[in-house]
């Protein structure tokens, strides 16, 4: 194994021992050094990762724990493959948790030194969970992940709200923990096997009703983590709740791991499972993903609490991406990825514009809002690329993968998807620039407002200190940067097209897992659909203007015009199923639950 | 929703869910026909490889030692959150604070506490540094360990309880505990086998000081399991006594 | 028949989880909710559990018996062990929050608790 290889489970390790460092010395360490010891941890890390990220390029690599190799097909220990989706999405959570670390130096609110370690085992969990080759493994960091959010989310006690969004949180992410639990459990049952490979291997093409239900218990449970529709209700309660740096990795990373993880089950364990149905499997997809679309674009739409309106926004983004990995196949699983990776940078950086807000104006409710953010340039234009990003605008990479997705679903033959994305697009890019015509330039007659975003919110930093300093700024700047630098950075592209192509191949997975040697596979790049692509951004981001516009100005605009006003409007029904209640969300679950079960064995058998 | 509502619909789809649930397990190997390879593989080479003789903590502290560290990891983290939650502002007014032990116990009890005080202790030492013989190990003994202040304050003690846990070092242990379980680990890489494999001599079978680095790391998870549920019963005890404290 | 006798413990296990949904569904508590999840835990505890005994084998402990007779499967024992202990300071972590939110706003049902709707 070459040297930077042995450099594989650092990424997992390194900020443990940083949470243990803090954790023992939290009572004699003044704000400053536990902000700089954790900065310093999530760095090296972030170097790390970089690192093996680097290498993985080269070739994929096989970490096994306590030099347990397998003996003929069954693995005896725990296995790492370092490949370059893994690493990338290791890189990036380290990259995203330093610029939180950064965003809240000194001023937020640290609750006695306890959220410096608490966000370095965040780190640790995400990264373990996205290198790991092993199901039971991939629990125990998905348990992990959880736990360190459920801490995270109830950092602000001084108010009740708090509590309730973390208590949400916490039951439906537990439900989602236990029925992954269940689902390895009946896989174990089936194969006598916990590697994530062996059972593929061992499964082969069965699809007898125990493992289309394992597929369905597992796959629930990750979507709860992804918000998907109708598991998504704890989504914006949590993030009401939030602190803003905790607010950039939920909606930046540990959501979209939801969906990476079912992307990665599916290629390796069920990969011929739903051969003979592959048609009823895409369309199953792409109803709950359609759904999601729709629901998460309009509840966005109708929210006027900054944040809430920004994780409905998650939700629908989240929705897009499950309707490009529906689209089947190693292309659109690529598309897939990209929309992942430009939309974590364009959410980042939309989440740290409304700390900046909340920091500096003291509210984050739309009504509250109006108006105080006149002179503020700085912020707004940050604010507003953030509402072009998700509009999926040119030059931004959302608008790259979005290429990669219509070129997917011509070649299956689908027509619809490429609508959806202007959908998704024009009601969150809407939304965000609806909120900043009314915050930065005090546009219109006044907004409206609902009861949830009365509920208000306490300012994360101290009175005294409201200005907007460096390490304010650097984050979003950072992310959005990075989302306008992606589509003009060379190579990176054709990296992640062909590691799509070998994580989609199971063929190719099972042969680097056992003997350790790599499997080129290359991919055809989609350039020729960027034209188009810009077509529907350049669209995409025009009618997101125009429904802002329709809601800021609707005294000016006769009544059938008011399309805006309208999608703000009561919305009884919609709002009524957001209740705050865990009952009603363990309900849905359920209802999810049995639905998704139920197609799958009626149609898949 | 009204509760009603979300009743009738949950009893639409939870029993479609059960269905499909029994439905699928009647597809699994019959009960007590367990076939598959992975635990019999160890259970074959466990005493040849790791002179352990259980092999359940040989899996948990060597074959799946990375587990346990995200288990182990996940005890910390929830530990850390309970403390946050339940922090109290003035920390040093409540350690001043004047709790009285009038009780209605028996002096019997109350004279029993200090020998069952030292079995507890005793027990839950030897379950802890014999994991690796016969069941138990660090994770059972740290949790036994726990019990032995609890019985000092549950026979009226509560003076010297809150002496005992609420000492800084029950943090610094804690710590040590969970960073001391990835340092036996990086100590692997250091010498450039990967990590959490076993480089400490195995000696015989049979021994307390043999399977190598599977007694040394259930000692390290002990402590720290110990300390962790000090921390969290500490925590829960200042918050009722602070309930009782008047206020200034 | 037998099959179906067979297959009892999994039922159990299938009960339990529908158990667990039900009570966070219906539940009218705070503490209680926390209760039905360990429920719920409890059914992944049934189910791995009663997928790895074997009729016949013995504990997985080589201490008077050989290595290499016939024992029950070790591995679903040492995913359930740290499990539990872990499960048990989970519980705290909720009732935790529970205990907060009840000291906030003086109430524990979570239909008295809704700030969190629309």
């Amino acid at each position: 194994m070459s040297h930077i290889a042995q450099l594989s489970p650092l990424p997992v390790v390194l900020p443990m021992v940083g949470a243990a460092v803090l954790a023992g010395s939290r009572k004699w360490l003044n704000r400053a050094a536990a902000d700089s010891i954790g900065i310093a941890f999530a760095a090296a890390t972030l170097a790390i990762s970089a690192l093996l990220l680097a290498h993985s390029v080269h070739g994929t690599e096989i970490y096994w724990f306590g030099n347990w190799y397998p003996r003929g097909s069954v693995v005896l220990g725990i296995a790492f493959v370092t490949e370059p989706i893994g690493a990338g999405l290791a890189t990036l959570a380290a990259l995203l948790t330093v610029l939180a670390l950064l965003f809240s130096w000194r001023f937020v609110d640290s609750g006695g030194n306890h959220f410096q370690p608490l966000m370095l085992v965040f780190l640790a969990a995400m990264s373990g969970f996205v290198l790991t080759g092993d199901l039971f493994n991939l629990f125990v960091f998905f348990e992990l992940m959880s736990t360190a959010a459920f801490a995270l989310c109830g950092l602000k006690t001084a108010e009740p709200a708090p509590l309730q969004g973390s208590f949400n949180f916490a039951v439906t992410n537990s439900v989602a923990a236990f029925l992954v639990l269940s689902g390895t459990g009946l896989l174990y049952a089936v194969t006598g096997a916990l590697n994530m490979a062996q059972i593929g291997l061992a499964l082969g093409g069965r699809h007898d009703p125990l493992v289309l239900f394992a597929f369905t218990l597992l796959t629930c449970g990750f979507f709860i983590k992804a918000a998907i529709v109708p598991f998504h209700f704890w989504l914006p309660d949590a993030h009401a709740v939030a602190p803003t740096p905790v607010c950039v990795l939920f909606s930046g990373m540990m959501v979209e791991l939801g969906l990476y993880a079912v992307v990665r089950l599916h290629s390796v364990i069920f990969a011929q499972t739903f051969a003979a149905h592959e048609g009823a499997f895409r369309g199953i997809l792409l109803v709950i993903g359609a759904l999601t679309v729709v629901v998460g674009g309009v509840m966005c739409y109708a929210e006027h609490h900054l944040k809430r309106m920004l994780a409905f926004s998650t939700i629908c983004h989240a929705g897009l991406m499950l309707l490009a990995f529906a689209i089947q196949g190693p292309v659109a699983v690529a598309a897939m990825l990209t929309y992942l990776l430009a939309h974590a940078f364009v959410k980042s950086g939309l989440f740290f514009t409304a700390g900046v807000i909340l920091h500096r104006l003291r509210s984050i409710g739309e009504k509250a809002l109006y108006g105080t953010g006149k002179g503020l340039w700085g912020v707004a234009a940050l604010w507003f690329l953030g509402g072009a990003g998700l509009a999926g605008a040119p030059p931004f990479a959302t608008m790259l993968a979005e290429a990669g997705v219509s070129h997917a679903q011509k070649d299956a033959g689908l027509h619809g998807v490429a609508l959806l994305f202007i959908f998704g697009g024009l009601m969150t890019g809407g939304a965000v620039f609806r909120i900043g015509m009314h915050t930065f330039f005090g546009w219109g007659a006044g907004p409206k407002t609902d009861p949830a975003a009365e509920v208000g919110e306490l300012p994360e930093t101290a009175e005294e200190n409201r200005k907007i300093f460096w390490y304010h700024y650097l984050p979003p700047a950072f992310c959005i940067a990075s989302a306008l630098a992606l589509a003009f950075l060379p190579g990176w592209m054709a990296v992640l097209r062909n590691a799509a192509a070998a994580m989609v191949s199971q063929p190719a997975y099972l042969h680097t897992l056992y003997t350790g040697q790599t499997v080129a596979l290359a991919l055809p790049s989609w350039k020729r659909a960027v034209p188009e692509a810009c077509l529907h951004g350049a669209i995409g981001i025009v009618l997101a203007g125009a429904l802002a516009c329709s809601s800021v100005f609707r005294r000016k605009l006769k009544k059938p015009l008011r399309v805006g006003d309208f999608l703000e409007g009561p919305m009884r029904p919609w709002r009524d199923a957001q209740s705050g209640h865990p009952g009603d969300y363990v309900m849905w679950i359920t209802v999810g639950l049995a639905a998704i079960g139920s197609a799958t064995m009626l149609l898949l058998r | 929703m009204t509760e009603r509502w979300r009743i009738r619909v949950f009893l639409v789809a939870g029993p479609i869910f059960l269905g499909l649930y029994c439905y699928a397990a009647m597809n699994l190997p019959a009960w007590g026909s367990y076939r598959g390879p992975y635990g019999d593989a160890i259970s074959r080479l466990v005493v040849y490889q790791r002179h352990a003789t259980d092999a359940v903590n040989a899996i948990n502290y060597d074959y799946r030692a990375f587990d346990t560290l995200g288990e182990e990891f996940i005890l910390f983290t929830a530990v850390l959150g309970v403390m946050m939650l339940l922090r109290r502002p003035d920390d040093v007014a409540m350690r001043r604070a004047k709790v009285s032990d009038e009780g209605k116990l028996s002096t019997t009890v109350r004279a029993i506490a200090g020998p069952a005080l030292l079995v507890t202790v005793l027990f839950g030492l030897y379950i802890a540094l014999h994991g690796q013989l016969t069941p138990g190990g660090g994770f059972q003994g740290g949790v036994i360990l726990a019990t032995g202040p609890l019985l000092v304050y549950v026979c009226e003690n509560t003076k010297a309880f809150r002496r005992i846990t609420s000492h800084a070092a029950i943090e610094v242990i804690e710590a040590l505990g969970a960073g001391g379980y990835a340092l036996i680990g990086l100590s692997g890489l250091a010498m450039g086998v990967p990590l959490f494999t076993n480089i400490l001599p195995l000696e015989t079978t049979g021994d307390v000081w043999s399977s190598g680095t599977i007694a040394v790391i259930s000692a390290c998870v002990g402590l720290e399991v110990t300390a962790a549920f000090l921390l969290v019963v500490f925590t829960y005890l200042e918050e009722i006594i602070s309930g009782q404290v008047p206020q200034e | 028949m037998q099959h179906v006798l067979n297959c009892t413990p999994y039922f159990v296990a299938a009960w339990l989880f529908f158990c667990g949904l039900y009570g966070l569904v219906t539940s009218r508590h705070l503490v209680h909710s926390v209760i039905s999840l360990a429920i719920l835990q409890s059914s992944t505890y049934m189910l791995l559990l009663g997928i790895g005994y074997r009729v016949g084998g013995a504990a997985p402990v080589f201490v008077g018996i050989a290595p290499g007779q016939l024992t029950v499967d070790p591995i679903v024992q040492a995913l359930m062990l740290t499990d539990i202990v872990v499960e048990a300071v989970v519980v705290a972590l909720l009732l935790a929050m529970v205990v907060k939110a009840h000291e906030k706003s003086g109430c524990v049902s979570p239909t008295d608790l809704r700030t969190m709707r629309g």
